[in-house]
């Protein structure tokens, strides 16, 4: 008899807490949790789901809804790479100490796979995410698409942000007039070059209004095929950014056209390159999966054309001793160069957002979090860790170029100011399809299964049916 | 209670007893199985309610044997079963994961034939099993025999051939692409020193024509082990004594291969070749890991329908088509193995 009724408690206890839990869910039983603190109704909770009466599942649902201010909140945040990327804890640290009442909960996805991930931990109609970093815009379109983002319209207009602020690139990623992100960070691509490399040839440095013509040409003087000790002018890594995105700087023309032509001149360039021994194959690249840091670390790569983000990566990695300084630590950077009737300072670009979950439970103070880390105070930490916030002032110009580090000539400084920033991607509804036709051609391209006017007879065809769709 | 029980006894066993002279008088044995079956139903019936049973033996039997099912059921009806009849509903329908699913019908098969990247994963998927299917056979064949000889460090070469199949994926794809590398792997470096093939027209191990040729015999490479130690078993189990017949009748070593080794190993073989078909037919992370560069992207040279699955599901978020495409995979295994299994029955008759 006894344990009869030990198990008729278990039972009747473990009921209540499913109803507690079930509880949770509904969204409207928020609406008297601000007559009572927080940790009260916790309370209440606990009580109610040993009491296991039905009323109780209800009251229960309270807790953790509401986030007037002054309660405690805590927001989840969707990173990647927390470890090796310093912004994220200083964005953190600095917001909580400006709002004690919120703690902030970051959740590294990783890197390699992170938008997959994170698409996949919004599936469904639940998810316990109030902040997530929108690492590219394929990305975007996908949670987008799938309503996991909340449209942030009505809060930009009530906190009264200036979006002409962002240069523009906010226009880019627009869904149907509504603004799904606001970007933090916007990187944009240039030239690195490595000092030592220049000197030993005894050619001039690159400078900032470079043609590719010039580009090609200097690539070309710099470079050396003797065996063992050769000398590369230039080196494209495996991406397809980093080799027809030169295409999109004349303003004419974008990766979501339908028609590649304007590739062409670029890809018969660089095959030409790879022939002549200017810069290692792609075939090589892709078998030994060289990463684009190891390839300029090495001392004999003399150009190396890749996003603004490398800087705080050399500048870290140089000082930790990493990278061997007697190869690398003597470099600049320059302006992107421009095809023929582009304007000098036009480069292609990138951002990093951040959105708020439409499955949120504090979507008010999740976007005062978003709007203080794309703003001023955000702008000014993510410089100080070198890195390139979307909002960009001089007095970032003046931060980053400033740190430890960075090149001490005035040209690689000028560098950093851009003219016209295109998106490597802008948004499209079928972005994520179109990449993947584009990389997929890219890849037979470069690896010489097709010639440049068959790849890119395969990109029109395979790109069209997407859009005729 | 008891009278009602007592006429219920009463009405069964005349039941019976009629069903009983009804058997004995039929000739039709189908019909007389029939029958006795239904008498035998009556009995347990009978049985349960004469001697007060709640449940009949032969039910008490069935949910004790159904309970040690249960735990490894339940687990694979919750992450397998009720996935798979998902997938088939899923085939039929749009559906990102969020949005509403939209029923549409044939239309994901419908756009299949149209679709260069579907076909072009489906031509590779098939190479690839044509390719390794029987290769793989051969090898592990061959190297058992070889191995079941009473050769010195035996023990050793077993152990050698049986490596690949241990080792991680990971890190056996790295060696394989530092020796095939185009430029500067020692493989190639030998084509040119010992064969004098030129430098420009060395071959490229990892993309366009080749690359279903290297996927393989690195395939070949790692699973022949595995398979040989099947066929080792299959060996050991075949008697001595046919082959000392075979000896007094003058049998060479081919005759007695083809005579006894190959039909006694028939069942070996078969268990072999059904396995490796349907494992054939699931290549991803070889294709992924020898092809797919740093980035794991496969271009058309090397897709294979896995690959296009999961881009659909993963990368386009089109559940519907990725499934639609799952089938025409499930389909493909399905045909393979019971064409293998309808070839076995007929040989075994």
């Amino acid at each position: 008899m006894k344990r009869r009724a030990l198990s008729m408690l278990l039972v009747a206890s473990m009921a209540g807490t499913l109803l507690a839990g079930c509880g949770g869910d509904s969204k409207d039983a928020g609406a008297d949790a601000n007559a009572d603190g927080g940790a009260d109704n916790a309370a209440v909770a606990g009580d109610a789901a040993a009491g296991t009466e039905a009323a109780g599942g209800a009251d229960a649902g309270a807790a953790d809804a509401g986030a007037a201010d002054g309660e405690a909140v805590t927001l989840k945040w969707a990173i990647w790479d927390q470890e090796t990327t310093p912004y994220w804890g200083a964005l953190k640290d600095a917001y909580e100490a400006k709002n004690p009442n919120v703690t902030i909960e970051m959740v590294d996805l990783g890197s390699a796979d992170y938008m997959t991930v994170l698409a996949t931990e919004l599936s469904g109609s639940d998810t316990d995410f109030d902040v997530v970093t929108i690492k590219d815009v394929p990305g975007y379109a996908t949670l987008v698409q799938k309503n996991t983002l909340e449209s942030l319209d009505s809060y930009i207009a009530d906190a009264g942000i200036n979006l002409a602020d962002f240069n523009g690139v906010t226009d880019q990623v627009t869904v149907d007039g509504s603004l799904y992100e606001l970007p933090f960070r916007s990187d944009y691509w240039l030239v690195f070059y490595n000092k030592d490399v220049f000197d030993a040839a005894g050619v001039a440095y690159p400078t900032n209004d470079m043609t590719m013509e010039d580009y090609d040409a200097l690539a070309r003087q710099l470079t050396d095929t003797t065996y063992g000790s050769q000398v590369y002018g230039c080196h494209y890594h495996t991406w397809r950014s980093a080799v027809e995105l030169f295409g999109t700087l004349d303003g004419q023309h974008s990766v979501l056209d339908g028609t590649y032509e304007w590739m062409a001149p670029y890809y018969d360039m660089i095959l030409s390159e790879e022939d002549d021994g200017v810069c290692q194959s792609y075939t090589d690249l892709s078998t030994e999966g060289l990463h684009y840091s190891a390839a300029f670390s090495n001392g004999n790569v003399a150009m190396l054309n890749m996003g603004s983000w490398f800087i705080a990566t050399l500048i870290a990695n140089i000082d930790s001793g990493e990278y061997d300084s007697a190869l690398c630590g003597n470099w600049g950077i320059a302006s992107y160069p421009h095809p023929e009737g582009g304007e000098a300072g036009s480069t292609i670009a990138t951002i990093t957002g951040l959105s708020v979950t439409s499955a949120s439970q504090h979507k008010d103070q999740a976007f005062d979090f978003v709007n203080f880390v794309s703003g001023d105070e955000g702008a000014t930490i993510m410089a100080g860790t070198g890195n390139f916030p979307a909002k960009m002032t001089d007095n970032v110009i003046d931060i980053i170029s400033g740190m430890a580090g960075f090149p001490t000539d005035e040209s690689s400084k000028e560098a950093l100011n851009i003219t016209n920033a295109y998106l490597e991607v802008p948004y499209a509804e079928n972005v994520s399809e179109i990449n993947s036709v584009l990389d997929t051609y890219h890849t037979a391209i470069m690896n010489r299964e097709v010639t440049v006017e068959e790849g890119i007879a395969s990109m029109n065809e395979e790109v069209g049916k997407i859009l005729g769709n | 209670m008891n009278d009602e029980k007592a006429k219920k006894i009463e009405q069964l066993e005349a039941e019976m007893a009629r069903l009983w002279e009804e058997s004995q008088n039929e000739t039709d044995i189908k019909k007389k199985q029939k029958l006795i079956a239904k008498r035998n139903t009556l009995q347990r019936k009978y049985v349960a309610i004469r001697y007060n049973r709640k449940i009949s033996r032969e039910t008490k039997k069935d949910l004790v044997a159904y309970s040690f099912i249960a735990p490894n059921f339940i687990g694979f009806a919750v992450f397998t079963l009720i996935p798979i009849v998902f997938a088939f509903i899923l085939a039929f329908t749009e559906w990102d994961g969020n949005n509403p699913i939209q029923f549409v019908g044939v239309s994901n098969f419908a756009q299949l034939p149209g679709d260069t990247f579907f076909v072009a994963a489906l031509k590779n998927t098939i190479i690839y099993c044509i390719g390794t299917v029987p290769l793989t056979m051969i090898v592990s064949l061959a190297l058992a025999i070889v191995l079941n000889q009473k050769v010195k460090g035996r023990g050793f070469f077993r152990t050698i051939s049986f490596f690949p199949y241990v080792a991680s994926l990971v890190a056996i794809t790295t060696v394989w692409s530092m020796i095939f590398h185009p430029t500067k792997g020692p493989f190639n470096y030998l084509l040119m020193a010992v064969f004098g093939v030129d430098q420009k027209s060395l071959p490229n191990w990892f993309s366009g024509s080749l690359v279903m040729l290297t996927l393989i015999l690195f395939s070949v490479w790692k699973y022949m082990g595995y398979y040989m130690v099947i066929y080792l078993a299959g060996l050991q189990g075949i008697s001595a004594e046919l082959y000392e017949a075979g000896s007094l009748d003058g049998a060479t070593t081919w005759q007695k291969f083809r005579y006894i080794t190959w039909p006694q190993l028939r069942s070996t073989t078969f268990f072999v070749v059904v396995m490796l078909t349907i494992n054939c037919f699931k290549v991803y992370d070889i294709a992924i890991m020898l092809a797919g560069g740093s980035d794991g992207n496969l271009s058309n040279s090397a897709s294979v329908l896995v690959y296009y699955i999961y881009q659909n599901a993963f990368d386009y978020w089109k559940l519907g088509y990725a499934s639609a495409v799952a089938m025409v995979l499930f389909v493909l295994v399905l045909v393979v193995t019971l064409i293998q299994f309808a070839y076995e029955k007929k040989l075994e008759a």
